[in-house]
C-alpha cells in the first residue's frame, strides 16, 4: 500500500468516524424521548388528595323519606354511624325511627272517606241497601278507621359495608368547588314493622279498630349515595336505599284462598303480605372525626 | 498525514462526547427518587419542583452554587443572598391552582343526541315506561336548547295493586295511560367535575337542569264502566323540568341519567255512571294536575365528534 493510498484510507476512516460521531450525537434526543413520555410516567393519576374518609369516624344525622307508598308515607329520623378503614372502604350502621311521622296518602284518605260513608249508612243497621251491602262486603278488610290499620315501618337497623369507588371534585357555577365521592353500601337489615294482626274471624263491628301487631323482618338493604364535602369535617350526603320487604301494607285480605292461594280467604295471615322493593331517599349532614383531613402522597 | 491523525483524534473525541452527555442525563442516579419527586411536584404545579430537581446534584452542584454565591458576595456584599434554607423549604407556596383546569369535553356549538329508556318513579297504579330521545344544541358551553320526545303507548302497565284495592275496599282508582310526549326546552349546565375511580381512572361529568313546554297525549283507562266507555288519546299542555348528570366516557360519548317531570292536567274517568251510560259527555270526570316523574337513562352522543380548544392548556 502506497503512502498516498494510506492517506486516503486514513482520511476515509477519519470521515467515517466523524460521520458516526455526528450520528451518535443523537443520544441527547434519547433523553428528550423520556421527556416526551413525561416526567409523570408511572406517577399516580391523582396526588395530594384530601383523605376525607381514611381513618375517620362519621356521624350523620339523617332524615329518610319512603317513596312510591300506596297508603302511607313514612319519614324516618335517624343517623348513620361509621368508620372508614381506607378512603374507599368503611363499615357502618344505619339506624332510623319511623314511628313518629307517618302520613296517609290521598288514596288512603279516599278509601276512608268511602268507608265512613258506608259505616254511617250502616249504623244502626238499616234495611238492606247498596251502601250496607258494600259495607258488608268490605267488613273483613276495613275497620272503622282505615288509617289505623295501615302497615308501618317503625324502625330500621342496618349494619352495612360501604365502598367508595369514586371520588373527585365538583365545580358549581365556576365559583364553588367541593370534594365529592360516590359510595355504595350493602348489608343485612332488621326492620320493625307494625301490621294488622293475624285473625280467622276478621269481620269488623264498625266500632272496634282491628288489632295490630309488631314484628321484626330480617332482610337486606343496599343502595348508593353522594357525599358533598363542605369543609374538612362536614359534608352533605344524599343516598338512595332499597329495602326488599314482604308485608301487609293495607291490612287487606288479598290472598290465601282459591287457586294458588291468590284469592281472599276471609282471614288475615302471612299469605296476605305483598313483596316490594321499598325505596327510600335520605339526606344527611355528615360530621367526620377527627376534624382534620390528611393529605395523600 | 499529521492532519489526518489530528482529524482522527477529533472524530474520536466527538464520538465519545455524546456518551458523556448521555451519562450526565442519567447521572442523578442516587437521586432518582428526588428526580421523581420533582416530576410529581410538577404534576401539582409546584414551583419547588425545579429546586428539588437540582437537589440530586448534591455535592457538586451545591459546591458550585456555594462558589457562585461566594463570588457574588465578594463582588457586591449588598447583593449577597441571605437565605434561611430551612425556612424557605417550609414556606407555603401560594401558586394559582385551578380546580378544573380545562373542560374535558367542550359542548359549545355541538349537537347532542340523547336516546334513553324511561321508567316511572311516582305512579303506583300504572307504570309508564317509554323509549325516547332528546336532540340538543349547545349555544354556549353551558346553555342549550333542545327537543325531547318519548313514546309510551306499548309499555303502559297496570299494577295488580289496583285490582286488589277494588276487590278489598270496593274503591276504584281512576287510571290513566300515556301515548307520547314532546317538549321544547332550554337547559343550563351549572356544575361539572371529575371523579377518580379507586384513585386511578379519571373521568369527567357534568350536571344540568332544564325547563320547557310541550304536550303529553293521554287517556283514561275505563275501570268504572268498562262495558260502555272507551277513551281516545288527547294531547294535553305539559310543562317539563329535569335535572341530570352526564358522565363522559370519551370527548363525544357519555352515559346520562336524568330525572324529568312532566306536569300536566290529567283527564280522569267519571267515578259515577250516568242514567244514560252511552252519553260520552258524562264519561270524563275530574281533572287533576299530575306530576309524571320519570328516570331516564341513556347515551349522550356529541356531534361533531371532535373540537378545538380556544386557548392552550
Amino acid at each position: 500500500m502506497t503512502t498516498k493510498h494510506r492517506n486516503i484510507l486514513t482520511r476515509l476512516l477519519a470521515a467515517a468516524l466523524f460521520g458516526s460521531a455526528l450520528v451518535t450525537l443523537a443520544p441527547p434526543a434519547q433523553a428528550q424521548e423520556i421527556q416526551l413520555t413525561g416526567p409523570l410516567a408511572g406517577a399516580p393519576a391523582t396526588r395530594k388528595l384530601r383523605l376525607h374518609r381514611e381513618g375517620r369516624f362519621e356521624l350523620a344525622p339523617t332524615v329518610t323519606f319512603t317513596l312510591l307508598d300506596e297508603y302511607q308515607r313514612t319519614i324516618i329520623l335517624g343517623a348513620r354511624l361509621g368508620y372508614n378503614f381506607t378512603d374507599w372502604l368503611g363499615l357502618g350502621l344505619y339506624a332510623g325511627y319511623g314511628g313518629l311521622l307517618q302520613l296517609p296518602t290521598s288514596l288512603a284518605e279516599q278509601i276512608q272517606e268511602q268507608n265512613q260513608i258506608r259505616i254511617t249508612a250502616a249504623t244502626p243497621p238499616p234495611a238492606s241497601n247498596a251502601l250496607n251491602t258494600e259495607r258488608r262486603l268490605t267488613a273483613v278488610n276495613l275497620g272503622p278507621d282505615f288509617e289505623e290499620q295501615l302497615g308501618g315501618i317503625d324502625w330500621i337497623l342496618s349494619p352495612q359495608v360501604t365502598a367508595i369507588p369514586l371520588r373527585g371534585k365538583l365545580a358549581l357555577f365556576q365559583s364553588i368547588y367541593m370534594d365529592t365521592d360516590l359510595f355504595a353500601f350493602a348489608g343485612p337489615a332488621f326492620v320493625g314493622l307494625t301490621e294488622r294482626a293475624d285473625c280467622t274471624d276478621c269481620v269488623s263491628d264498625n266500632v272496634t279498630p282491628f288489632p295490630m301487631t309488631s314484628r321484626v323482618a330480617i332482610t337486606a338493604s343496599f343502595g348508593l349515595g353522594f357525599n358533598f364535602y363542605i369543609n374538612q369535617w362536614a359534608a352533605v350526603s344524599w343516598e338512595y336505599r332499597f329495602l326488599p320487604l314482604s308485608w301487609n301494607r293495607g291490612g287487606f285480605d288479598t290472598s290465601g284462598g282459591g287457586k294458588d292461594e291468590e284469592f281472599p280467604d276471609n282471614q288475615i295471615s302471612s299469605a296476605d303480605r305483598q313483596f316490594e322493593f321499598k325505596q327510600l331517599m335520605s339526606l344527611s349532614f355528615v360530621v367526620n372525626l377527627p376534624s382534620k383531613t390528611r393529605i395523600s402522597e | 498525514m499529521k492532519k489526518s491523525r489530528v482529524g482522527l483524534l477529533v472524530a474520536a473525541a466527538l464520538w465519545l462526547f455524546p456518551l458523556h452527555a448521555w451519562a450526565q442525563g442519567k447521572a442523578p442516579a442516587e437521586g432518582d427518587a428526588a428526580a421523581e419527586g420533582s416530576a410529581e411536584e410538577g404534576a401539582e404545579g409546584a414551583e419547588g419542583a425545579g429546586e428539588e430537581g437540582a437537589a440530586p446534584a448534591e455535592g457538586d452542584a451545591a459546591a458550585d452554587t456555594g462558589d457562585g454565591l461566594a463570588d457574588i458576595c465578594k463582588i457586591d456584599p449588598a447583593a449577597c443572598p441571605n437565605l434561611d434554607m430551612d425556612k424557605e423549604a417550609a414556606r407555603q407556596f401560594k401558586e394559582p391552582l385551578y380546580a378544573v383546569q380545562q373542560v374535558y369535553a367542550l359542548r359549545a356549538r355541538r349537537f347532542e343526541i340523547f336516546p334513553y329508556w324511561a321508567t316511572t318513579l311516582n305512579d303506583q297504579f300504572v307504570s309508564h315506561p317509554g323509549f325516547g330521545g332528546s336532540v340538543n344544541y349547545y349555544i354556549t358551553n353551558v346553555l342549550y336548547a333542545g327537543l325531547d320526545g318519548i313514546y309510551y303507548e306499548p309499555f303502559n302497565q297496570i299494577k295488580d295493586f289496583n285490582a286488589q284495592v277494588r276487590r278489598a275496599a270496593r274503591v276504584a282508582v281512576p287510571l290513566v295511560e300515556y301515548q307520547w310526549a314532546a317538549a321544547l326546552h332550554l337547559g343550563y349546565v351549572p356544575a361539572y367535575g371529575k371523579f377518580a375511580a379507586f384513585g386511578d381512572l379519571i373521568f369527567h361529568y357534568d350536571a344540568y337542569v332544564l325547563g320547557g313546554v310541550g304536550v303529553l297525549s293521554a287517556r283514561p283507562i275505563p275501570v268504572i264502566d268498562p262495558d260502555n266507555r272507551t277513551f281516545t288519546y288527547e294531547p294535553e299542555l305539559a310543562f317539563t323540568a329535569a335535572l341530570g348528570i352526564r358522565v363522559f366516557v370519551s370527548r363525544w360519548f357519555g352515559i346520562t341519567g336524568e330525572l324529568r317531570d312532566y306536569i300536566f292536567q290529567e283527564r280522569r274517568e267519571n267515578l259515577t255512571i250516568a242514567p244514560n251510560p252511552g252519553d260520552q259527555s258524562t264519561w270524563v270526570g275530574d281533572t287533576a294536575l299530575v306530576n309524571n316523574i320519570q328516570l331516564q337513562v341513556g347515551a349522550s352522543i356529541f356531534i361533531p365528534f371532535s373540537f378545538d380548544y380556544r386557548l392552550p392548556k
